[in-house]
């Protein structure tokens, strides 16, 4: 079975070249349907090796297997998280082929195939990074990934905002990806290993850590930091996600930055987590301060925005935010609730999104306030619109509403008061546009005068605006939410998904499975009612809720210029290097 | 943000990094010790499967699937290129206009561009021989071309550069790596397991098992995905023009 791993990588890839050769003589919907076919029988392999994960798989590709312990290839790990990961990518790009049918007005001549290949491309190189045990090829899959997205994000290269969204996002991750670069370089040197593992035992036998561990711990934080958008690398984000073509949102905020995050925890947990590496305090100390920074920042722009993509992307952030707190507690219950909560928040967000870009097809516009009232006649759209911002802030019996439990548990105490306020807010944010948007709720609103990114005049992204909305439009964001409530409810998946991250993160050291506690209920139904009320607030009665100043400098900060988001990546990383210093020095 | 405040983020940040880095480097190995692990080992490895090459025994074996990502960002690099360079529907197309070449370039360029083929196809061919192969030969061998565009004008690089037939080959190349990977999983049970070829005698061109098919396939591809690059990027220079006649 180990010896599949490598196909859900080599697969997507040898789908998209053919399709290259072969969408010069398809038509649109042979090439799109091939490229479906291609996503799709991966994620199906990627769920049957995912069901045969226990015990966890590692594959060594070339049959270059240890001998005495001792190997120069490359390995893979097929257990519950990576697979789980590759799977949920799998799944995600499926989707959002899907959506994009018939999507895009103007594939270049003859290159039809452009698109659903790159996203094939995306999934591979999704997959590859989900499954790596070896991090020089963690960081190959990281650049594949990285360098589709930046062309997939680009796309509409029409508009100078889609070449400056796209661009910072380049510049920005590349600079990310070095960094890591440097620290495998670091890591090397000291062990002459590059394998998950065997660095970690090449460190603990070096004895403490010193200034080497640190800077490369600095590094490689960097750049997977720079992916999962925690801030302060967080600035790419949002200008990204403004100007992506919405399925490409969808894989961006549904998987790739989550899987920043899963990086993190995959890394600390093989790498740094031995006596040579940075001590339990320090990586608690780190994830948590950036954790609290990130949803707190995040979800103070969600609710002051007004362009809805850029809306939910600061949504993005602010659970990126909670995913870090989740685990940084460095509890196996933490990590169970993070898994859950990513798997929910996946799907939810996703639909979301997708919901969105009808809006843009049909009315030629993301706006909260120029389309006040003007979505009225979309009633399917509005319906799933409204689920999703309820299950975003933790409405039972959603996979979000259990993950968020399950994390709230394990962290306790502020941080629990933390991440229900960041839910309620950005949930609330999302409750407050579809009421204004699809209700006409609330009064008319005023024109702007002050200068800030409104939504309005983007481009349909399909050509000319929609009259109809086509089935798979609305289809795929209805079975998405329907997965994400089926997280929360399919009797036994928690415990699966508990027992797949107990197995490869606490050494097999399965604890109790994560279920429903009248606790958590509770606090959900509070989330979602105070999100609810917060929405409602913001429709009746929107004086009381002006933006006070300080926002305003927080919004000025997400300026558009690359130049500011560099300087912020490396007072980033320095961050990083003074939380994590008192381990080092102390030892 | 300000010129200054940025000037003052980037300073802090930068002198914070560079610290660490300067502390991180006093902790290195010293320069010239006798422990390297994974070079011992490598070159062992490459020796028993008769890769003369060690290089490429590691690119091309070991960790033959560090290389099929990397030829698969070149491969979507090439792809994001087509789509992001494309004509887009406020641009036109104008023919490009012959220009004049001093002699002594164009005969030089002539006189440089088969040589430059052939050195770019040695150095593909002996990649597992001598230091080299299909990353650097590909390289080379696709410049080679672009010397018609220095020595004669655009419209000659053009006539020997189908770029559908580049296309083409780029893609087919990418594939066969895969198709080399996907045969060892089904001759032998391990994705791109080196053991269906023989692994021939040392230091001739046959040697090394499937090390020689990868590094060609990789050569392809490379000289495949530098042409169609640069023909973006040129056709955006030379013939693509904004619709006011910019």
């Amino acid at each position: 079975m180990n010896d599949l791993l490598p196909l859900l990588v080599a697969v997507p890839i040898l789908g998209a070249a053919l399709l290259v050769v072969g969408s010069r003589r398809m038509s649109r919907p042979v090439a799109e349907l091939a490229a479906c076919t291609v996503s799709g029988g991966t994620a199906g392999l990627a769920i049957v090796l995912l069901l045969n994960s226990s015990p966890p798989m590692t594959e060594w590709v070339g049959g270059w297997t240890p001998v005495n312990g001792e190997s120069v290839g490359i390995v893979l790990t097929g257990d519950g998280p990576g697979l789980g990961m590759a799977a949920l990518a799998s799944l995600l790009t499926l989707a959002a082929m899907v959506y994009s049918w018939h999507y895009f007005d103007e594939p270049p001549r003859r290159h039809a195939g452009s698109f659903p290949a790159l996203m094939l491309l995306f999934q591979a190189g999704m997959c590859g990074f989900a499954l790596a045990g070896d991090l020089f090829n963690l960081f190959v899959w990281f650049e594949l990934m990285s360098v589709v997205a930046y062309a997939l994000t680009g796309t509409r290269v029409e508009d100078p905002k889609v070449v400056q969204g796209a661009l910072t996002f380049a510049v920005v991750t590349s600079l990310g990806a070095y960094a890591v670069l440097m620290g495998i370089g670091m890591l090397y040197a000291r062990t002459g290993e590059l394998a998950l593992t065997q660095i970690g035992r090449g460190l603990d036998a070096h004895g403490g850590p010193d200034a080497l561990t640190l800077a490369a711990f600095v590094l490689i934080l960097t750049g997977l930091l720079v992916k999962s958008a925690a801030v302060p690398f967080h600035f790419w984000l949002p200008d990204a996600h403004a100007v992506a073509p919405t399925p490409v949102c969808m894989l961006l905020s549904g998987v790739m930055v989550e899987l920043g995050t899963y990086g993190v925890w995959r890394v600390y947990g093989t790498v740094f987590s031995g006596p040579g590496g940075v001590p339990d305090d320090d990586f608690r100390r780190v994830l948590l301060v950036l954790g609290v920074l990130t949803a707190v920042v995040g979800a103070v722009m969600c609710w002051y925005q007004r362009h809805i993509k850029r809306l939910l992307a600061c949504s993005t952030v602010a659970h990126t935010g909670l995913f870090l707190i989740g685990i940084g507690v460095l509890t196996p219950e933490g990590d169970d609730g993070v898994a859950l909560y990513v798997l929910g928040h996946a799907g939810v967000k996703a639909a979301l999104f997708a919901c969105t870009g009808v809006l843009l097809d049909r009315y030629g516009s993301v706006d909260e306030r120029a389309l006040h009232g003007r979505a009225r006649e979309l009633r399917p759209v509005a319906v799933m619109y409204v689920i999703g911002a309820l299950a975003l802030a933790g409405l039972p019996p959603f996979g979000t509403a259990l993950g968020k439990a399950v994390t709230e548990e394990a962290v306790g105490g502020p941080l629990t008061v933390l991440m229900v306020a960041a839910t309620v807010l950005t949930a609330g944010a999302v409750l407050r546009v579809a009421a204004g948007v699809f209700f006409g709720l609330g009064p008319e609103p005023p024109g702007s005068d002050t200068y800030e990114t409104t939504g309005t005049g983007e481009e349909p992204e399909t050509g000319s605006r929609i009259s109809r909305v086509p089935d798979t439009m609305t289809a795929v964001p209805a079975v998405l939410l329907a997965a994400a409530l089926a997280v929360g409810v399919a009797p036994g998946f928690a415990g699966l998904v508990s027992h797949g991250v107990s197995e490869s993160g606490s050494g097999g050291l399965v604890v109790s499975a994560p279920h429903w506690t009248p606790h958590g209920v509770l606090l959900g139904l509070a989330s979602t009612l105070l999100a609810t009320g917060l929405a409602a607030l913001a429709v009746t009665r929107p004086a009381l809720l002006t933006a006070p100043d300080w926002t305003q400098s927080l919004r000025r900060l997400q300026s558009g210029h690359v130049g500011d988001y560099v300087a912020w990546l490396l007072v980033g990383a320095v961050l990083l290097g003074a939380l994590a210093l008192p381990g080092v020095t102390g030892s | 943000m300000s010129r200054r405040v940025r000037l003052w983020l980037v300073l802090t940040g930068g002198a914070g990094l560079a610290v660490l880095l300067v502390a991180a480097c006093l902790n290195l190995p010293s320069f010239g010790g006798d422990r390297h692990p994974y070079g011992d080992r490598a070159v062992r490895a490459s020796i028993a499967r008769h890769t003369a090459n060690v290089v490429s025994s590691v690119n091309f074996d070991q960790r033959a699937f560090d290389t099929l990502g990397e030829m698969t960002i070149l491969f979507g690099a090439v792809l994001g290129c087509v789509m992001l360079l494309r004509q887009t529907r406020d641009e036109h197309r104008a023919r490009p206009e012959p220009a004049e070449v001093a002699p002594p370039v164009r005969r030089y360029a002539l006189l440089v561009l088969p040589v430059a083929l052939v050195t770019g196809i040695y150095v593909i061919a002996h990649g597992q021989l001598s230091p080299g192969g299909g990353f650097q030969g590909g390289v080379v061998a696709a410049t080679a071309l672009h010397l018609l565009y220095l020595g004669a004008d655009y419209r000659a690089l053009e006539r020997i550069r189908p770029l559908g037939v580049y296309e083409v080959g780029d893609a087919l190349a990418a594939s066969s790596y895969v198709v080399l990977g996907l045969a060892g999983l089904l001759g032998s049970t391990t994705f791109l397991a080196n053991s269906l070829l023989p692994y021939g005698t040392f230091n001739t061109l046959s040697s090394g098992g499937t090390v020689p098919l990868l590094n060609a396939a990789v050569g392809m591809e490379v000289a495949c995905a530098v042409v169609l690059l640069l023909a973006r990027f040129l056709d955006q220079a030379v013939e693509i023009e904004k619709e006011n006649g910019e």
